[in-house]
């Protein structure tokens, strides 16, 4: 694609996309690309590392030469020193399956879907763009209820319109169970790749523990977003006596709000966030916090880079 | 601070009533929340209670405030400062009678000083002053609002002239003297100027009268027996008036006649040969706005000859008095005089002599030495020339005072109370005096002996002053505030107008409480002598324009100006300032941030 048609295609799909995906800032996530830490597989040569030996520059193994390889990969020094035939084998390095999970539970809607979940979708667009610009694979995974809304696996800008007409139609409802609903849509992953994970977390440390040991044990490269709206982080209820009702599963829960059972609340929320940065932190999760409210520039240009999710 | 509408205040007990809607448990706010893992144990256990845990918010005390503040203000909450030592005056003269539709003038001053002391705090001090007879206190000690009401309704209005002061200069007075903080005269009189004290209260509008303001009953002459009667109606209006004036003996009607008079002129009705009746009264018909000045009664003067106690060291000179008709003469030398009772005479001559102090009956000085209780003599004079003479004078009627030349005459100084009738080039040769209706003249010469046509000039002035005395035996009666013209003796008592019956404290006392118009009877139980007492003052019947009452603004020893003012719409708007932060305050739900929507299907779209 020449520079025309990319300036041209920036264009189209600065049209299609949400108010933060202007041309200028897909054109720096054209630099951007995800970093793995792990070696993946890949069907393509790509820029990622891959545990199967191959053609790359950087070096892997020697191995006793067989008959029919290559003599170009013959080191001559050692056989000059031990006259011995040895063949230098390097990395084979491959294109990125990348694996996006997105939060659709009802949770996600508070406290209004353009306020949490309409972000958390851009943002997933925005990792997506990444991986896409870089010609790798990428997946988009709703994670609502059991069900397992799953888009296929695009490959190359031209697919962001595929991607963003998947995006739209998902609709946050339901309670969320991590684990079985990441199980249903590990089911349908055949190669390890990385599998970044974009939730509010509001759920008990067991359950995403259980969801993402069961990531881990897929081999995937995982990276966390915990995404938060403002509201969560800062509640403004009414004072008095209130009955709150669970966006997810609709239980209704009598209590006296108050400005100090409001910083209870945040002292809370801070401990849980905590332990799941301790346990992602434990357990080579990368982990990233995203207030809905921020700059989604920002977040993805300044703060993905500097915690280590790009390179 | 007070409030004038205090029966507002028991609304304060309704106040607890705004803790109700804080008892009463609200069904709880429903809202949505992502998610209630992190709050599960802040749950809130259910009371099985039918109210609520009282739970009050600042907003509680702001809304308690501002119900405070508008039950405060229904009570009209006035900050004054209101004056505690206050005097209050009120014009109980002949004039007060003056209807103004169904009231009299004095019940509208009653009726506007029961506002005036209504409106005092209840510690205030109240002294209530009358102006007749005299300007003086009602009660020796002050008085409570309360109490200066009650005493204000015994008062009423007397048929009494003004005294003839300066209000305005006797009101300041008192302010200053008393230390009163505000005083109020409720007059008919208008008032000109201002004070800082004293606030005067102008009570009825100027409107005609017609009034009877002489009425005389009078024998033609010493000699005659005949009695007649002569009235005087003055029109204090501007156009003339009609009326019909009835002439009544012993309270029968003997005559009746009609008469037009003038605007601000007089008429006068003579009745001639009228039978002896033991009083009479003349009456007009005139429906005008003082009823008081529409009758005066007279009574007539004593039958038979005039009785005169000559006392003179030179009674010779005297005797030649009895020459004159009707005249009974008595001569007593000085000495005599002193010593002895004479009992009552008409008339008491004191030639060359005089008594101590003055007789309760009419009499004549002539020539008295220089210790005597009238005038100061002067020094001799030979023949003097009269330079002038009182005209119209009852006294100087018919007298050519160009022949009038006595040989020897002293000049006289009244003293300032007598009025000089006949004047001399170095001082007044005779000097009448008229004191608790006794007629006193003090002359600088001797009309004696009485010559008849050889000396026609002193002979027309002895008869003239003979007729003088005579009438002042009564006939047009005295006038009212002025003593009878007899000393109640031991056993008399007085029958006033009105029926009460008066007794002296101690005899030989002169009965002087006059204060209503009519017949006063001076009765011992078996005979009695009658008194006409008129209201004597024709200013009181002049309803037109009475003379204003200057006030010259002179600051009071203790002046206090009142301050009122009222707090309601203060408060009121205090609260309504309440009620606008309650309103930014309180997170009413058409304000408040949705703490979360409800869910919709719509909601869902993400682009």
């Amino acid at each position: 694609m020449d520079r025309s048609c990319v300036e041209c295609y920036y264009f189209l799909v600065a049209v299609m996309l949400p108010a933060p995906f202007t041309a200028e800032f897909l054109n720096r996530l054209e630099v951007l690309r995800l970093r793995t830490r792990k070696d993946v597989l890949g069907n393509r040569p790509g820029a990622y590392s891959s545990p199967r030996r191959g053609t790359s520059l950087e070096f892997a193994d020697y191995r006793k030469y067989s008959p029919g390889d290559d003599l170009r990969y013959v080191d001559w020094g050692i056989f000059a020193r031990s006259d011995r035939l040895y063949v230098r084998l390097f990395h084979e390095e491959v294109d990125l399956f990348a694996y996006i999970f997105i939060d659709a539970s009802a949770s996600m809607a508070f406290p209004s879907i353009k306020e949490k979940f309409a972000p958390a979708c851009n943002l997933a667009v925005a990792l997506s763009y990444v991986v896409l610009a870089n010609h790798d694979h990428v997946r988009l995974h709703s994670l609502k209820d059991e069900n397992a809304a799953a888009s296929p696996f695009y490959r190359g800008r031209q697919r962001m319109r595929d991607l963003i007409h998947f995006v739209s139609s998902v609709a946050p409802a339901g309670a969320l169970e991590p684990a079985p609903c990441l199980g249903n849509h590990l089911k349908h992953i055949r190669r390890p790749g990385k599998a970044i994970l974009i939730s509010d977390f509001l759920v008990s440390a067991d359950a995403y523990q259980r969801g993402l040991n069961l990531l881990r044990a897929f081999n995937l490269d995982i990276s966390v977003i915990q995404v938060l709206s403002r509201e969560e982080i800062e509640p403004a209820l009414p004072r008095g006596e209130l009955g709150l009702i669970d966006s997810e599963n609709f239980s209704e829960l009598r209590l006296e709000w108050s400005e100090t059972l409001r910083r209870e609340y945040q002292e809370k929320l801070v401990r849980h966030n905590r332990e799941l940065k301790s346990f992602c932190h434990q357990n080579g999760i990368h982990y990233s916090f995203y207030p809905t409210d921020g700059d989604l520039g920002r977040f993805v240009l300044k703060t993905l880079p500097a915690t280590g999710l790009f390179r | 601070m007070e409030f004038l509408n205090p029966a507002a205040l028991y609304a304060f007990a309704l106040l607890p009533l705004l803790l109700v809607p804080y008892l009463i448990r609200r069904r709880p706010r429903r809202l949505f929340f992502s998610s209630l893992l992190l709050l599960r144990e802040f749950a809130t256990r259910r009371s099985a209670r039918p109210w609520g845990r009282l739970h009050l918010p600042p907003i509680f005390f702001l809304q308690l405030l501002l119900m405070a503040l508008l039950l405060s203000a229904l009570g009209e909450p006035s900050l004054s400062f209101r004056p505690v030592n206050v005097a209050l005056v009120l014009d109980n003269s002949a004039s007060m009678q003056a209807t103004e539709g169904e009231k009299s003038r004095f019940q509208l001053a009653q009726t506007e000083a029961a506002k005036i002391l209504s409106a005092l705090p209840a510690h205030a001090r109240v002294d209530l002053y009358i102006v007749v007879p005299r300007l003086t206190r009602v009660t020796e000690e002050s008085l409570k609002p309360g109490e200066a009401i009650a005493r204000l309704n015994s008062l009423g209005p007397l048929d009494l002239g003004e005294p003839a002061i300066d209000y305005g200069a006797e009101l300041e007075r008192l302010v200053r003297e008393r230390k009163y903080e505000l005083l109020n005269f409720l007059t008919d009189h208008p008032a000109g100027g201002q004070s800082e004290n004293v606030r005067v209260a102008t009570l009825g509008r100027p409107k005609p009268n017609l009034a009877i303001t002489e009425f005389q009953v009078a024998r033609r002459s010493l000699a005659l027996p005949q009695l007649e009667a002569r009235v005087t109606v003055r029109n204090f209006s501007v156009t003339e008036q009609n009326f019909r004036l009835a002439f009544k003996g012993n309270g029968k009607l003997l005559l009746s006649r009609p008469y037009s008079v003038a605007p601000n002129r007089s008429v006068e009705a003579a009745f001639e040969n009228i039978p002896w009746r033991p009083y009479y009264e003349a009456e007009i018909d005139a429906g005008d706005g003082l009823a008081l000045d529409n009758r005066r009664f007279a009574v007539p003067p004593p039958q038979g000859a005039l009785k005169i106690l000559a006392v003179s060291p030179r009674p010779e000179a005297l005797s030649s008095l009895r020459a004159i008709p009707g005249v009974e003469l008595q001569l007593v030398s000085p000495e005599a005089y002193e010593k002895g009772n004479f009992g009552p005479h008409a008339l008491e001559i004191f030639h060359y002599s005089a008594p101590a102090a003055l007789p309760d009956s009419h009499a004549l000085f002539v020539l008295p030495p220089k210790q005597n209780p009238l005038v100061e003599i002067g020094a001799a004079l030979s023949r003097p020339t009269v330079s002038g003479w009182r005209e119209p004078h009852p006294l100087t009627r018919y007298i050519n005072f160009a022949l009038f030349r006595p040989a020897y005459a002293r000049a006289l100084k009244p003293g300032g109370l007598g009025e000089a009738i006949v004047q001399s080039p170095d001082g007044p040769l005779a000097v009448a005096l008229e004191q608790n209706n006794f007629r006193y003249l003090a002359l600088g010469f001797d009309p004696f002996p009485f010559l008849g046509r050889q000396n026609l000039p002193v002979s027309i002035f002895t008869l003239n002053l003979l007729e003088w005395f005579h009438e002042g035996r009564g006939g047009s009666g005295g006038a009212t505030g002025e003593p009878l013209a007899a000393r109640l003796r031991a056993g008399e008592s007085v029958l006033a107008p009105d029926g009460e019956k008066i007794a002296p404290e101690k005899s030989s006392t002169v009965f002087a409480r006059t204060y209503a118009q009519g017949i006063y009877r001076i009765t011992d139980g078996e005979t009695e002598k009658l008194f006409a007492v008129n209201l004597g003052d024709e200013r009181e019947s002049d309803l037109r324009e009475p003379p204003a009452v200057q006030l010259r603004n002179e600051p009071g020893a203790a002046a206090g100006r009142a301050f009122y003012a009222s707090l309601w719409p203060y408060l009121l708007l205090a609260a309504l300032a309440l009620l606008l932060l309650e309103w930014f305050l309180n997170p009413a739900s058409a304000r408040e941030r949705p703490a979360s929507e409800p869910v919709k299907r719509d909601d869902f779209r993400w682009a």
